[in-house]
């Protein structure tokens, strides 16, 4: 009897093992894209696995930024208590640490030249699950009993042997249904984790209406202003503070003048709840179309448009901008980056119907904004806006597909991130209507 | 016999009674007590029976001179929100309201208005309330 029970108390102690791998870890890294001083940044906040314990930050540059120094300022919301650093943005950048005294809402704020971000996250601990303490304590009873029954000579004396029997029965059957019955269990949420419904009932929040406008009202070309992203809830009319980051970013604008000759992927700052806010410089007067990505959490994504005009006369363009360079569009891809033209299959788009684009790129290029690939499409009009991503690894190309949804001309763009800058290939794509239509 | 076997399905059942305990009781509701601070204040938020109907929220202010306090709320997931009950000064720095704040169960965002010689100041605290 006792032997059986050992090599049952064995065999699941042999299958418990995998068990443990299903526990929650520890706070998973925050990424978040960031258009600071104007560099084209990502925040990481690694997650920390106890509290009080260490929060690494790092930021990481996708151009060339010679000591870009960021001030950090992580507060808890519950209690106030604030720790601040610094961090320089690099390529590869050294993490600072900051000590967090607890779980629960916090916010990290940045500030780098005259702008300040103000980003709420949650640091969140992996709380030690029921189910663990039940198959190692259910283990660990019988394999206490069993061995003390052995070396207390309990196999001489049957009631006393029956005792640590049943003893270790039972301790091996709670650990027994356990790991069976785990995957039936739902898991604690980590500690500090927001309160989440028992049952949801609603698909996906309500839309958000956006007011954009730009500080001045009418820029003027050549000088820096503000793009400022009012973001609305359509129920209830309060400021909606509730984006998730979504493909690493609150938020993703794409500005582009009428014609397409100026583009720029940017990544606004969290002023205020609500308020997200960046700075451009056009250099061209005319009319400029702004799209605004965001998503809000347990939603899908919503997209929203505004158009503003800039005056004045056209600047010669400043110094080649990093962040994402302009383009005339229709030409070939710029020298510096992209190797060759985008190739279109089919060669003339049919609307409506899968197009295959694919570009050929140079060594090295990395991730950024959690893909290898971005391609922003625009209607000549402006009045449809797509991003598409390249899902693979990189490699020594990007591949898009898209349907065009109508005949007509199109504005694009493919950006990826090499070692030290983001590339921008403008093109132009003519669809034309499927015979069907 | 019998009697070991019904010892060992006796030790089987309570461990089992125990194991349930446990995992039920890591799933259960408790009182809400949330504490937020702001730049001017921090108040923390009491409800003993967070569920929806009426409700009484203590707010103790424990930083800032607060001589207003006003509660409202948001069911994000839904587009809900409910009207601003004014909350009656008990004592300096503690405040009950007492009113329908949450009509419905589900996660909702209860904003704390306070207002003093300070200034104005608007916090929100999370909070699941269950039937």
């Amino acid at each position: 009897m006792i032997r059986v029970l050992c090599l049952a108390a064995a065999l699941v102690l042999a299958m418990a093992a995998p068990a443990a791998a299903h526990s929650v870890t520890a706070g998973a890294d925050l990424r978040i894209a960031q258009t600071i001083a104007g560099a084209e940044v990502t925040v990481v906040v690694k997650g920390t696995t106890r509290v009080p314990g260490p929060l690494r930050i790092g930021v990481i540059a996708y151009q060339p930024v010679s000591g870009l120094p960021i001030g950090l300022e992580v507060r808890s919301v519950e209690d106030g208590h604030t720790v601040t650093g610094t961090v320089q943005a690099a390529a590869n950048p050294q993490y600072t640490q900051l000590q967090v005294e607890r779980t629960g809402p916090h916010e990290l704020k940045l500030s780098a030249g005259n702008e300040t971000a103000v980003i709420p996250f949650r640091v969140l601990v992996a709380r030690g699950s029921a189910g663990d303490f039940l198959i190692y304590g259910g283990l660990f009873v019988a394999a206490l009993l069993l061995v003390g029954g052995l070396l207390s000579g309990a196999p001489a004396r049957p009631g006393r042997a029956m005792a640590m029997a049943a003893g270790a029965a039972a301790g091996v059957t709670v650990a027994a249904m356990v790991i069976v019955f785990e995957s039936q269990i739902p898991a604690p949420p980590p500690e500090g984790a927001a309160p989440t419904p028992t049952t949801s009932t609603a698909g996906g929040r309500p839309y958000v209406q956006a007011r954009m406008e730009t500080l001045p009202a009418r820029p003027e070309a050549g000088e820096e202003f503000t793009l400022r992203v009012d973001l609305i809830d359509g129920s209830t009319g309060r400021s909606v503070d509730d984006l998730t980051a979504h493909h690493e970013a609150l938020a993703h604008v794409v500005v582009t003048s009428e014609d397409g000759r100026y583009f720029r992927h940017v990544h606004p700052l969290r002023t205020a709840p609500g308020h997200l806010e960046v700075r451009l410089t056009a250099d061209r007067p005319g009319r400029y179309l702004a799209h605004a990505e965001i998503e809000r959490e347990d939603s899908g994504g919503q997209l929203v448009a505004a158009d503003f005009t800039v005056g004045g006369t056209a600047k010669a363009s400043r110094k080649a901008d990093t962040v994402s360079r302009s383009g005339q569009t229709g030409e070939p891809a710029t020298p510096a980056g992209p190797t060759g033209t985008p190739r279109l299959q089919p060669a003339v788009p049919v609307a409506g119907r899968p197009t295959t684009i694919e570009l050929g790129t140079p060594a090295g290029v990395r991730t950024w904004l959690g893909m290898t690939g971005h391609l922003l499409i625009r209607s000549q009009d402006g009045r449809f806006f797509g991003h598409v991503h390249e899902m693979g690894a990189p490699r020594s190309r990007v591949r898009f597909t898209f349907s065009f949804p109508e005949p007509g001309r199109y504005l694009a763009w493919v950006q990826y991130a090499t070692a030290d800058r983001i590339v921008t290939a403008p093109f132009t794509v003519n669809v034309t209507a499927s015979e069907a239509q | 016999m019998i009697k070991r076997w019904q010892a060992v399905a006796a030790a089987t059942l309570v461990t089992a009674a125990v194991a349930l305990f446990v995992v039920v009781r890591s799933t259960a509701a408790e009182p809400v007590n949330l504490t937020i601070t702001g730049t001017r204040y921090a108040a923390t938020v009491l409800i003993a029976d967070p569920a929806p109907g009426q409700v009484t929220v203590e707010i103790k202010v424990s930083k800032g001179d607060a001589d207003t306090v006003a509660l409202s709320a948001v069911m994000a997931e839904m587009g809900h929100s409910t009207p601003e009950i004014s909350a009656t000064k008990r004592e300096p720095g503690r405040f009950v309201a007492v009113g329908e704040l949450f009509p419905m169960s589900g996660v909702w965002e209860l904003s704390i208005r306070l207002d003093g010689p300070a200034g104005e100041e608007q916090l929100a605290v999370k909070t699941l309330i269950t039937r």
